[in-house]
């Protein structure tokens, strides 16, 4: 091999190595889809018909399913009245007034954070968000005569334990 | 310090004239469109429901226009002039001692009947002949209201409900249906689906022999009333929290927009009966459901003193198989019509300032079906065009007495009127005329007089 052919060789290797280091880096960039944060009770969006608002009420304060001739007449009593709202808080009312399974006051004070985690998994079926948590445990702070039947009263007659 | 009779005359000229002309933004934040001044400041409307035979009601002929039987009277004589029968009385109270079904007549408890103290249209028509159409069309002034999906749906057009909480700014006490029971769709005629109006504009309803009956005694009676009590600001402010966490359109139980306070009003009427145990306003003879249902409505008239209240009757709709318990239960309905306005009379604001709209929600048929009863007598159902007519009664402040409008030959007056006119009554038919959802022909009853 001449030198005229050697020195060819060696700058067309140079060439290609050249054009091949110039070729930019191709880096993947992955991104974060936006998307829409919701309530923790977002996906509530069915209303309980009366007799599962019922069934549900009753085994939740009496640990026990309540009766098909006694739901009959629960449901019979509820439509009597036009306002659910008025109609449910009697009931609860009636029903806080018969010895249900509550927690008691000493109970409920010995642990605030437990008794508003556990009304809002036996009402709502969900843990409280830090939000609801510091403002429960706030509440519970500054009324130090609430008892536990008020709390409940109010968590069964919210719209949240109305829907599912 | 007393007031000059000048300065009175003065103030009292101005508020009438600010009151009559003067348009204010309501609760709803709409304006208000009270076109002209009220008439009476109470309706209460009969819903003489469960279909009655002109033959046996206006037409006062008893047997003989049913049975064959040649003896004619009148059994409604707290509503209507005229005299009762004289024989074959079977409508009445029982002859135990003898064994003889209703033999004693009840007495009369108006010195002058309702007729003759307001205005009648004896022959009135209606389009719808089942119940539910009958008492959608009472409600909403509109035949065509009937859901296509028939019972246990509300009506498509508002009810009169709707119409004066929206346009007069009624509370939702103001107005109050009263039902005999449960069943059907009795407990959804107290709104309508119609997208303007609904629930927001809702008027409120009671079953009573129920809520106080055996369904209500397992499951209201003793309740805590809480909010009688301070605790009730903590419930409220607790459950004010968990409702503004699940705070979205539409979601929400299904309440009237009752008040707070009004809310806590039904609460404490509810308890109120309870404590009364059974001890009630009922009328002198008070063995029927309808009965009953007159006395918890005086209790409500005289607890709430609502601008308008509808009461539904209907144990008279035994007449598809039983024409003796029918005549028996027309002629009650009579007596618990005559007891209602005469204790109204006794209701401090109500009293001299009530109007009461009576009406049947349709007829029965001209030709009986194949049943009879015990007296041998055939039961009517209601599909032809007998069950069409109807006859509707008013009495009150400024309606003409002893009036008659119409006849059999010409009949004036529609089912669907009784809206317009009570809406004449708290001065806002026009507006209610304006939203076009009533029949074609609804007119005020007074402007057919």
């Amino acid at each position: 091999m001449n030198t005229r052919i050697f020195t060819r060789l060696i700058l067309l290797l140079f060439a290609a190595v050249i054009i091949n280091s110039c070729q930019k880096d191709l880096y993947e960039v992955y991104e974060v889809n936006s998307i829409d944060v919701l309530p923790v009770n977002a996906l509530k969006n069915k209303a309980k018909t009366d007799a599962q608002y019922i069934s549900i009420l009753y085994t939740n304060y009496f640990q026990t399913p309540i009766g098909p001739n006694k739901l009959l007449q629960a449901l019979d009593a509820i439509r009597s009245i036009g306002d659910k709202q008025v109609a449910y808080d009697m009931i609860v009312s009636k029903y806080l007034n018969a010895t249900p399974v509550l927690p008691s006051k000493e109970e409920m004070d010995a642990d605030h954070e437990a008794f508003i985690r556990s009304t809002y998994m036996r009402f709502l079926t969900r843990q409280p968000t830090e939000a609801e948590l510091a403002w429960m445990l706030n509440y519970l702070k500054s009324n130090p005569n609430l008892t536990p039947d008020l709390v409940y009263l109010a968590f069964s007659t919210s719209n949240e334990h109305y829907y599912y | 310090m007393p007031m000059k009779r000048r300065k009175f005359i003065k103030h009292s000229s101005m508020a009438a004239l600010t009151a009559a002309n003067f348009p204010y933004i309501l609760p709803s934040g709409i304006l208000s469109s009270t076109t002209s001044s009220q008439m009476a400041e109470h309706v209460v409307f009969v819903l003489f429901a469960g279909g009655v035979r002109q033959q046996e009601a206006v037409l006062q002929r008893y047997l003989a226009g049913s049975q064959n039987e040649d003896v004619e009277g009148n059994i409604l004589y707290n509503l209507l002039d005229g005299p009762p029968p004289e024989t074959k009385i079977a409508y009445g109270i029982d002859d135990l001692e003898n064994n003889i079904v209703g033999h004693f007549p009840i007495d009369a408890l108006l010195q002058n009947s309702l007729e003759s103290q307001g205005t009648l249209f004896p022959e009135v028509r209606t389009t719808t002949i089942g119940h539910f159409g009958g008492l959608v069309t009472g409600m909403s002034g509109n035949s065509k209201s009937v859901n296509i999906g028939g019972l246990a749906q509300r009506p498509i057009a508002p009810t009169i409900f709707e119409y004066l909480r929206k346009h007069a700014g009624f509370k939702a006490t103001d107005t109050w249906y009263v039902g005999l029971s449960t069943g059907n769709s009795r407990p959804l005629l107290n709104y309508s689906i119609h997208e303007d109006y609904g629930r927001r504009y809702g008027g409120n309803f009671i079953a009573p022999t129920v809520t106080f009956g055996s369904p209500g005694q397992e499951h209201f009676m003793n309740f805590k009333n809480y909010h009688e009590t301070p605790d009730w600001n903590r419930v409220l402010e607790i459950r004010e929290f968990l409702n503004n966490n699940f705070s979205r359109e539409g979601f929400e139980i299904p309440h009237l927009y009752n008040t707070d306070l009004e809310e806590n009003q039904i609460k404490s009427f509810v308890k109120s009966i309870f404590n009364k145990n059974g001890n009630i306003f009922l009328p002198p003879v008070n063995d029927n459901g309808d009965l009953k249902i007159i006395g918890y409505t005086l209790e409500l008239l005289h607890y709430f003193k609502p601008k308008v209240t509808v009461v539904d009757l209907s144990n008279v709709d035994v007449c598809h198989g039983n024409f003796t318990a029918y005549l028996k239960n027309m002629h009650r309905a009579d007596h618990g019509i005559g007891f209602l306005w005469k204790e109204i009379q006794n209701i401090p604001g109500m009293a001299g300032n009530t109007t009461m709209i009576v009406m049947p929600e349709h007829g029965r048929n001209e030709n009986p079906n194949s049943i009879k009863d015990e007296n041998d007598w055939f039961a009517y159902d209601h599909s032809d065009f007998n069950s069409r007519r109807i006859f509707t009664l008013m009495v009150g402040p400024g309606i003409d007495s002893g009036l008659r409008v119409g006849s059999e030959d010409n009949p004036i007056g529609s089912a669907a009127d009784v809206v317009p006119t009570i809406a004449d009554i708290f001065g806002i038919k026009q507006t209610v005329y304006d939203q076009g959802l009533l029949d074609s022909n609804a007119r005020s009853l007074f402007d057919r007089i």
